[in-house]
């Protein structure tokens, strides 16, 4: 027995054997329109892919792109799969005292509460309301705090479930980051709604990584820093978000 | 793929069957085809771990020793109460831990082993599972929880196997090794198939829990590929479509069920060749 296990032990050591190399890798959603997903040709694609390579080629990194469900890319990080997160989360310190953020790539935007078409809501005195948001989101945890008392919240895998049961009408209201809901409500030919106002609920859009490991901090920041300054990152926001928000004044 | 495809058959095409067949031909659609292989391997690799622990598992269970014959029985009647999405989630999450927790014993700093507040203690303790390494587990849970179905029934099967051919072939003076092996578990495959196709049916339907295990397999491209879709930029726009692709999976487990029944009924065919059976004569 002793010699399976040395020999299991053993076997693993050789998969285990952490990597070395210089390649950095980043993982994403991939479900996330317009900050990341998949293309026609199954790769990853998106407005953090775009970024994330071109922050690498500053850094002089080799970096790599890995998907991974968003429920679980917190510990996945903390358990060393990949090395970091470039997937749309927003630095909040809840967040902060799990993993470390990098100086953020995508300004703080309004999270928008969306509905059917012609439905209006007093946002101060929900009650009996099904409110559908993304499970381990900033939307997830304010919706929790200000309704959970009076109203149900249901929480979805995806930000594509959420929407799907909003538009099966099995949800009031949806709350969620207004970028990937604008093309939602676009396409929805007057189906769905923005209702209310926007509500600010978490800082802006930052890379996650890993408390220890500093040196990848300070290259990802210094990278971050030269990109906004020569004006990359403000020419990846126009291509994916149209009409910003912009760094540049 | 549709560009590979030549002129004169492209052009006979109208142009919405062209955008249609390009559609479900591009990337991502290739993938999930593609990714059929996932199932397969789990099934056929499940099925081999599982014919496997049925043998020993029948072996133990008719064992004379009696800690042996204890195993067996422990075995058969603990894993089959036991749900095939638990025993998926608990095992691999179970054997990582248990090689990590040795492998931290033996490569850890003792002092950092003892101040360590998170799993695992050190960095180099870490074991990264890999979809291949996902697969494998995927196989031996599989295998666990359907060998021991598949135990019972060759258990039963062997029971089955006329007592008669056993006695002659100690008469001829086989030893009971030989017995074990030459008469009982030749003959007992006859009795055992219909049951060991009962089996595999079930643990090709379990398949479908790969996605539980981070494996991007069938299911999980289906509810991606299915998800609505707003954003012209990713791909086609289209609404909720996880039905149709659901729906494609039916067919193709119905599709498959229908060839296993032929694999199982022409395997029935090999193996009853020269046995005089109950009712057949």
């Amino acid at each position: 027995m002793k010699k399976i296990l040395l020999s299991m032990v053993l076997a693993s050591a050789v998969i285990a054997t952490p990597a070395m190399s210089e390649t950095v890798r980043i993982g994403t959603e991939g479900a996330y329109a317009p900050y990341n997903y998949v293309d026609d040709n199954g790769k990853l694609a998106g407005y953090e892919i775009d970024l994330g390579n071109a922050l690498c080629a500053e850094a002089g990194l080799t970096c790599e792109f890995v998907a991974n469900e968003w429920d679980s890319i917190i510990p996945n990080l903390v358990a060393g799969n990949y090395d970091a997160i470039m997937a749309g989360m927003s630095i909040t310190d809840e967040r902060k005292q799990t993993i470390n953020f990098s100086e953020e790539y995508y300004p703080s935007e309004p999270s928008k509460y969306a509905a059917a078409a012609g439905m209006s809501f007093d946002m101060m005195s929900l009650s009996g309301k099904k409110i559908g948001v993304q499970g381990a989101t900033i939307q997830a945890a304010y919706a929790e705090e200000h309704f959970g008392a009076n109203n149900t919240i249901m929480s979805f895998k995806t930000f594509d479930d959420s929407v799907a049961d909003l538009a099966a009408g099995n949800l009031d209201l949806l709350l969620a980051d207004g970028d990937p809901l604008n093309p939602v409500i676009e396409a929805s030919a007057g189906a769905l709604a923005f209702v209310g106002e926007g509500v600010r609920i978490g800082g802006g859009v930052g890379i996650g990584m890993r408390k220890d490991d500093t040196d990848l901090a300070v290259k990802m920041n210094a990278a971050i820093a030269a990109l906004k300054a020569n004006g990359t990152v403000d020419k990846l926001i126009k291509e994916y978000f149209d009409n910003g928000p912009f760094y540049a004044q | 793929m549709l560009e590979t495809l030549p002129d004169w058959l492209s052009g006979l095409f109208s142009e919405d069957v062209r955008s249609s067949l390009a559609y479900i031909t591009n990337g991502k659609h290739l993938a999930w085809y593609a990714s059929i292989r996932f199932t397969l391997i789990a099934a056929i690799g499940g099925a081999t771990v599982a014919v496997l622990f049925g043998l020993v598992g029948a072996a133990l269970k008719q064992s004379r020793i009696m800690p042996f014959k204890l195993i067996g029985d422990f075995y058969t009647t603990i894993v089959r109460g036991v749900p095939d999405v638990l025993f998926i989630l608990f095992f691999p999450l179970a054997f990582e831990q248990a090689v990590e927790y040795f492998l931290a014993r033996s490569v850890c700093e003792p002092e950092v082993l003892a101040a360590a507040t998170q799993w695992p203690p050190c960095e180099a303790a870490q074991w990264f599972l890999t979809t291949t390494d996902y697969l494998i587990m995927a196989c031996v849970s599989l295998g666990i929880v359907y060998g021991a179905f598949a135990a019972n029934v060759i258990h039963g099967a062997m029971q089955a196997v006329p007592k008669g051919q056993l006695e002659a072939a100690a008469a001829y003076g086989f030893t009971p090794r030989q017995v074990f092996w030459r008469f009982k578990v030749r003959q007992m495959w006859v009795y055992a198939l219909p049951g060991l196709s009962n089996v595999w049916m079930l643990l090709l339907k379990a398949t479908s829990l790969l996605s539980l295990l981070q494996i991007a397999d069938i299911v999980q491209w289906a509810a991606r590929l299915g998800s609505a879709n707003y954003y012209s930029r990713v791909g086609l726009v289209h609404p909720d479509w996880r039905w149709k692709y659901y729906l494609v999976l039916f067919v193709f487990f119905i599709v498959m069920t229908m060839l296993s029944e032929r694999f199982f009924a022409a395997l029935q065919a090999r193996a009853s060749r020269g046995m005089s059976l109950a009712g057949s004569d």
